[in-house]
């Protein structure tokens, strides 16, 4: 009962900064194109499921609704539709859908997740700190016994420097291979740990599934086949033969990997020796696949290749983080825990659950006790992440 | 009828013969003023021969590949569609449109394979583009095509070989290197849609009577061949439909891959939608509204109107849901099982 005291409070106060942000920084929620052929949707603080199918004619009144609902999080579909409020699906008239990029911190297999991660128990919200870290398999709550928990992490600046960097790959793929604009690829800090690349260009609106998933393959290095190298299997098993592609290794992967391998068009004898030191055909295509798969960028293949998404709304705030879903014009110089970070600073006095440190605004903090006052925006923070309640 | 705007650009009376679904063809017949009454003419017979034996060699998957002058060519084309039109078997518009398509790729692969040519080549690339809105530019060194790679994942993407998938391909700033054969084959489909849409759109006269004596013998031939195709009995299911049934008995989970196949299969075997919805009932997650929901779309009934096909063999090996057993030895779809004459 105190538990839930505590969670209805710590709600409570959450979705007050929420909606202190929706009444002071409407300007900040970006604008999709053609609004009014976009379904939106958005989830309530301690409600199940996400309300979907939703139209707005105008920023006006999606605004209304931010402001009245204080939602935790607000989508829009990547998705066009000739009747966005319709079900199912194929009566909403497909239109088209912008090409996004996923890119998830916590999917870079960073060595140093486990030392800011937490498993916070989902039925008591127990908090166990990263040292005490139990494997997700085997996790089993000291306080209540239960073996359900989240796993939730703060990402250290090396999180965030890897996830710029899969981002900074991607968009070299994307203007020097696929041929993008500049103008047409906007990044976008996702309010938690990673980045979406929204592509803003006519001719990809139309690409269906299997094109897009086609894309991604491409982009992330699956399915290079040796021949496309000039490693032609013969019909005996791992006999080969070098032939080089008609179109020459010039450009894109072919131009990667010759340039890995140190080959061009003429080393037909220097490419067969290579094949043969790797152990034969089957040997070297696995090490070509394990080449190409790093050179490739991680991004996640099921968003890019759903036509019928909704996406987190550009500069609305992730209850995961109460961080803002943020462009990114200077990768570089971006900092998500400074320019994402755009809740107030008033004080709240919250409960701590476990032991932590965190940087927010140039300010860093290193909570030891229970009981601690800070401001608002690193309070919601912690709140967010579950390691924290409001007192 | 085909609505191209090509009077910039000269094609001679040899391109018309090669490709006689050009609008061209079809000024060419409003030009001379020719009329339906002069198919009767005695003359005309070798005509309306030429075209019933184009049509049968195509049936059976052959390109027909018989080239005279265009005067001929293009009446031969016509009186083809014509006979087509009035037999109104499916299979057999749909088997004489994919292989006039490969026909004309043939030709057109000829053509563009011509670099020292290259005003003639750049007339082809306009073809592209009137015809398919597929713009193709002639590499730097003449010797490849590029596409822009949207272009290219919008067709390629369906093709199912793995040297089509983009990665396997030259990329270089928004292109794709293509040679000539390739560039082709990008748009095979779009030409065998092209000549379908043009022989179902065709309202169909009253057939002159040299044509009617052709076309009826042809008619009843052909009705007979599919007719006794589609009652011919399959001896048995193929091995990787048999298991992925009982896995889908025992209540087990079937992978997503293994219902599309299952599902494509037993609509390529004429199983109407209930049944096949059933027959999912089994399966652990079963909800009757999404099953028929997603039958209906494989069907081609919702969303996009397309009907899938039954995935080949060599995909449902990369996906290992393939079963082989000797008798699959020839297969390249499983929708041929019992059926292949070895």
């Amino acid at each position: 009962m105190r538990e839930n005291l505590f969670a209805s409070k710590t709600t409570w106060v959450i979705k007050k900064a929420f909606r202190e942000y929706y009444f002071n920084q409407l300007k900040a929620i970006e604008e999709p194109l053609k609004i009014e052929q976009r379904e939106f949707g958005y989830m309530q603080f301690g409600q199940a499921g996400m309300l979907r199918h939703l139209s707005f004619k105008s920023m006006k009144e999606l605004d209304a609704i931010l402001v009245r609902e204080a939602p935790s999080d607000v989508y829009c579909s990547n998705a066009y539709y000739r009747f966005p409020t319709q079900q199912p699906m194929q009566e909403k008239q497909w239109l088209g859908a912008d090409l996004i990029f996923d890119i998830d911190g916590k999917d870079l297999g960073m060595a140093c997740v486990p030392s800011h991660s937490y498993s916070v128990c989902t039925n008591c919200g127990y908090v166990s700190p990263p040292e005490h870290k139990e494997e997700r398999s085997s996790y089993f709550c000291p306080s209540c016994s239960s073996k359900k928990a989240d796993h939730v992490s703060i990402p250290c600046s090396k999180c965030i420097d890897a996830s710029k960097k899969e981002a900074r790959r991607l968009i070299d793929f994307l203007l020097g291979d696929i041929g993008l604009e500049h103008s047409a690829i906007n990044i976008y800090f996702s309010g938690n740990n990673g980045f979406h690349v929204h592509i803003n260009d006519n001719a990809c609106i139309s690409l269906d599934p299997q094109a897009r998933s086609d894309l991604v393959g491409y982009l992330s290095g699956t399915g290079l086949i040796l021949e496309s190298i000039g490693v032609r299997k013969t019909n005996t098993e791992d006999l080969f033969f070098i032939k080089f592609p008609k179109s020459g290794l010039a450009y894109g992967w072919r131009k990667r990997i010759a340039e890995k391998l140190k080959i061009d068009s003429s080393s037909t004898i220097k490419l067969k020796n290579i094949v043969n030191q790797k152990g034969g055909y089957n040997a070297f295509k696995a090490e070509l696949e394990r080449l190409v798969r790093d050179i490739g960028v991680r991004i996640d293949p099921q968003v890019t290749t759903d036509i019928h998404r909704v996406f987190r709304m550009p500069g609305t705030l992730n209850s995961k983080s109460g961080l803002s879903k943020t462009k990114s014009g200077d990768l570089h110089s971006f900092d998500p825990f400074v320019d994402a970070c755009l809740l107030g600073d008033g004080k709240v006095s919250v409960r701590v659950k476990t032991p932590v440190k965190l940087k927010l605004k140039r300010n860093s903090f290193n909570i030891s006790k229970e009981s601690a006052e800070m401001p608002a925006y690193a309070a919601v923070y912690l709140m967010c992440k579950g390691l924290a309640e409001a007192n | 009828m085909l609505l191209l705007n090509l009077s910039s650009i000269e094609m001679a009376g040899s391109d018309l013969a090669k490709y006689p679904f050009l609008n061209e063809a079809g000024e060419y017949l409003r030009e001379s003023s020719f009329g339906w009454e002069e198919l009767d003419r005695p003359d005309m017979k070798h005509i309306i021969d030429r075209a019933a034996e184009r049509i049968e060699i195509e049936v059976d998957g052959k390109i027909y590949d018989k080239l005279e002058r265009y005067e001929i060519e293009i009446l031969t084309f016509l009186i083809s569609l014509l006979i087509v039109k009035s037999i109104g078997i499916d299979q057999v518009l749909r088997k004489f449109a994919l292989a006039e398509a490969r026909r004309a790729e043939k030709f057109l692969t000829e053509d563009l394979r011509k670099q020292s040519e290259i005003k003639r080549r750049s007339i082809f690339t306009k073809i592209f583009e009137d015809l398919f809105k597929l713009k193709i530019v002639i590499s730097e060194d003449q010797r490849l095509f590029k596409v822009r790679v949207v272009d290219y994942l919008a067709r390629a993407s369906h093709f199912h070989e793995q040297e089509w998938k983009l990665i396997n391909r030259l990329v270089h700033d928004g292109y794709v290197y293509l040679d000539a054969d390739e560039t082709v084959r990008l748009i095979r489909n779009e030409l065998a849609v092209l000549i379908h849409d043009k022989v179902k759109s065709m309202t169909l006269p009253t057939l002159p009577q040299g044509i009617k004596s052709t076309a009826d013998p042809l008619r009843l031939k052909l009705l007979s061949r599919y007719e006794r195709r589609a009652s011919t009995a399959v001896t048995g299911q193929p091995p990787c439909i048999k298991h992925a049934l009982e896995v889908m008995n025992r209540g087990d989970n079937l992978p997503h891959s293994a219902r599309v196949m299952l599902a494509t299969y037993m609509l390529a075997m004429g199983k109407p939608v209930d049944e096949i919805v059933l027959m999912f009932g089994n399966a652990p997650d079963f909800n009757e509204k999404i099953t028929r929901y997603q039958v209906e779309h494989l069907a081609g009934m919702k969303g996009s109107h397309t009907k899938y096909s039954v995935p080949s063999c060599n995909k449902l090996r990369s996906e290992n849901l393939c079963f082989a057993t000797a008798e699959c030895d020839t297969l390249i779809n499983p929708i041929q099982f019992g059926r292949k004459k070895k």
